[in-house]
């Protein structure tokens, strides 16, 4: 399947005025949260999409941007979604593409993204004792080197 | 009577440090969990701090094998950024070493497989070639690990006429020696009855798990971007994706020597048809706001940058995805319903590079909470053990 036939099935699957084509192989569409699973099931019945290379995040300011990336024998597609920064709640997408749950947590511990109907909401990433409300990857976040103390050293 | 066995994670020496946490039932596994994050080095935060141009150096230092897929990936990203062409003499060269990369990362491979079987000598046989290619590498670009050949816009170093010849005389060697480890792969039953039917992963649950590179070409997938999504000069160049269906270990060492002959093929094509003229461009030290999707088929599969560059001379967000993290899901159910003793072979299949050193095994008895702890070598010695004692599979046979 070439890139047009692609951008016409996914046309007719989300607002086509969301559809884009910046390069060769590349194709990126944009969806609300609420209808992000509906999509990626259709894409997966419909398009043969049943492999997501990975999910990045994206700290934009006022919300985050999540990206999905999914890769077939043609070229790649990329699912966006946004979400507002002070109520960041994301369907897991784990029901459809078992695949992605690496992704998810990973979002989770970098963003403090809540991925509802996630199966394994541990966090990955992060050491046991980090600090609860720290999330690296939010532009906010500065990382701040602890005082050394020296154990029974000079006060 | 169940057993909880944490492997892993520290050791000093490792490039990956893991932590699998296993149930067993007898020598059976039954459950499997996995700990991550013991060396998570805050490379994307660290990114968007550095200028293009100290990213390259960044990114090579992700992995420390396969150091020129990922400063490749964000290279070839990077340039689409900056909208600068490299010239072809350049883009030829950095795809030779790219091909000499997984060459190297192949026989690396190879060796761990036969020394995790119990197959010393094979381990012996392709660590001594992996210097040739070794050799190769450090003659191109100056070094045996971190080549530091990638810059934007084209390759750091030329190459001469007589070192060409070196090359395509040291490819006779690599191709001569690998000739005989498929023979002999094919010819040893006991190598063969070792790793045939070990972590069998079908093609439907390579599909679900969203396993890559020659995990999921060893379970019947037929995917390698350089074909399906060819980047730089790989639409031109003639090669096959190695893809074997028997969907085990026996079938991702097969993928791999297939792999190690089409690189030969690549290189070769590569060396032959090289062009004359610069090697780089001049690179803008500013790229326009704009977002890029990176891809690279890494020895051990797809490796993903997802860039986006917001008009400064840093890059606002860089998103990396590394091969063996795709293909964690995929290991944990291989695990279930394996044995004990073929854990080594497991994981040293997907090739994450954790069994290459010494590792700590702590066995917990579930029902009197007394704890042992064996050493990575006492479970190798296991799995030696498994091997003698195993009946042999007389039937098995070389998927050539």
């Amino acid at each position: 399947m070439n890139d047009e036939q692609k951008i016409e099935k996914l046309k007719s699957m989300a607002d086509p005025a969301a559809v884009a084509h910046p390069a060769p192989h590349r194709i990126f569409v944009g969806v609300e949260p609420g209808k992000l699973v509906a999509l990626i099931g259709r894409m997966k019945a419909e398009l043969d999409q049943w492999y997501v290379a990975t999910i990045s995040g994206v700290d934009k300011g006022e919300s985050y941007e999540i990206l999905y990336h999914f890769g077939d024998t043609s070229g790649s597609i990329t699912v966006r979604t946004k979400i507002p920064k002070a109520d960041p709640r994301l369907p897991s997408i784990c029901g459809v593409i078992p695949g992605a749950v690496l992704y998810e947590r990973e979002l989770q511990d970098m963003f403090g993204i809540v991925v509802d109907g996630i199966p394994d909401p541990r966090p990955m990433l992060m050491p046991d004792d980090w600090p609860a409300g720290n999330f690296p990857l939010r532009k906010e976040w500065k990382f701040e080197r602890p005082a050394e103390v020296i154990p029974g050293g000079k006060k | 009577m169940k057993f909880n066995i944490p492997i892993g994670p520290q050791h000093p020496a490792l490039k990956e440090p893991i932590s699998i946490r296993l149930t067993v039932e007898g020598e059976v596994i039954q459950d499997a969990d996995l700990r991550l994050g013991y060396n998570h080095r805050g490379v994307e935060k660290l990114a968007e701090e550095k200028s293009w141009i100290q990213n390259i150096y960044l990114t090579e230092r992700i992995c420390g094998i396969c150091s020129h897929s990922h400063s490749t990936c964000f290279v070839q990203g990077a340039e689409k950024l900056l909208e600068i062409e490299p010239p072809r003499r350049g883009l030829y060269l950095r795809y030779l070493v790219s091909e000499l990369e997984r060459i190297h990362s192949h026989l690396l491979w190879l060796g761990v497989a036969g020394h995790e079987a119990g197959f010393d000598t094979f381990f012996m046989y392709t660590w001594r070639d992996r210097e040739v290619v070794m050799d190769l590498l450090e003659m191109i670009s100056g070094n045996r690990v971190h080549y530091a050949i990638n810059t934007l816009g084209g390759v750091r170093r030329d190459l001469d006429e007589d070192l060409r010849k070196k090359i395509l005389e040291g490819l006779v060697v690599l191709k001569k020696r690998s000739e005989y480890y498929f023979k002999i792969g094919a010819s040893e039953p006991t190598f063969v009855g070792r790793l045939a039917g070990v972590g069998r992963l079908t093609l439907q649950q390579a599909k679900d798990f969203c396993a890559v590179g020659p995990m999921a070409r060893a379970s019947g997938l037929a995917r390698d971007i350089r074909k399906d999504d060819p980047y730089a000069f790989y639409n031109e160049v003639e090669f096959d994706v190695a893809t074997a269906d028997t969907c085990d270990v026996l079938g991702r060492t097969v993928v791999r020597i297939k792999e190690l002959f089409e690189s030969y093929k690549i290189c070769e094509q590569i060396l032959r048809k090289l062009p004359d003229g610069p090697v780089a461009v001049k690179a803008p030290r500013k790229a326009k706001p704009n977002e890029v999707v990176s891809r690279y088929e890494a020895p051990r599969g797809e490796n993903i940058h997802y860039i986006i560059s917001n008009g400064t001379e840093k890059p606002e967000r860089l998103k990396v995805r590394a091969p063996t993290l795709a293909n964690y899901p995929a290991t944990i159910e291989i695990l279930k319903h394996g044995f004990i003793a073929d854990i080594p072979l497991i994981f040293a299949a997907i090739d994450p590079c954790i069994c290459c050193a010494e590792r700590s095994v702590e066995m917990i008895d579930a029902r009197s909470g007394e704890e042992r702890t064996l050493r990575f070598s006492d479970l190798r010695r296991m799995a030696n053990e498994r091997r003698r004692t195993l009946p042999l599979q007389r039937n098995v046979a070389w998927p050539f």
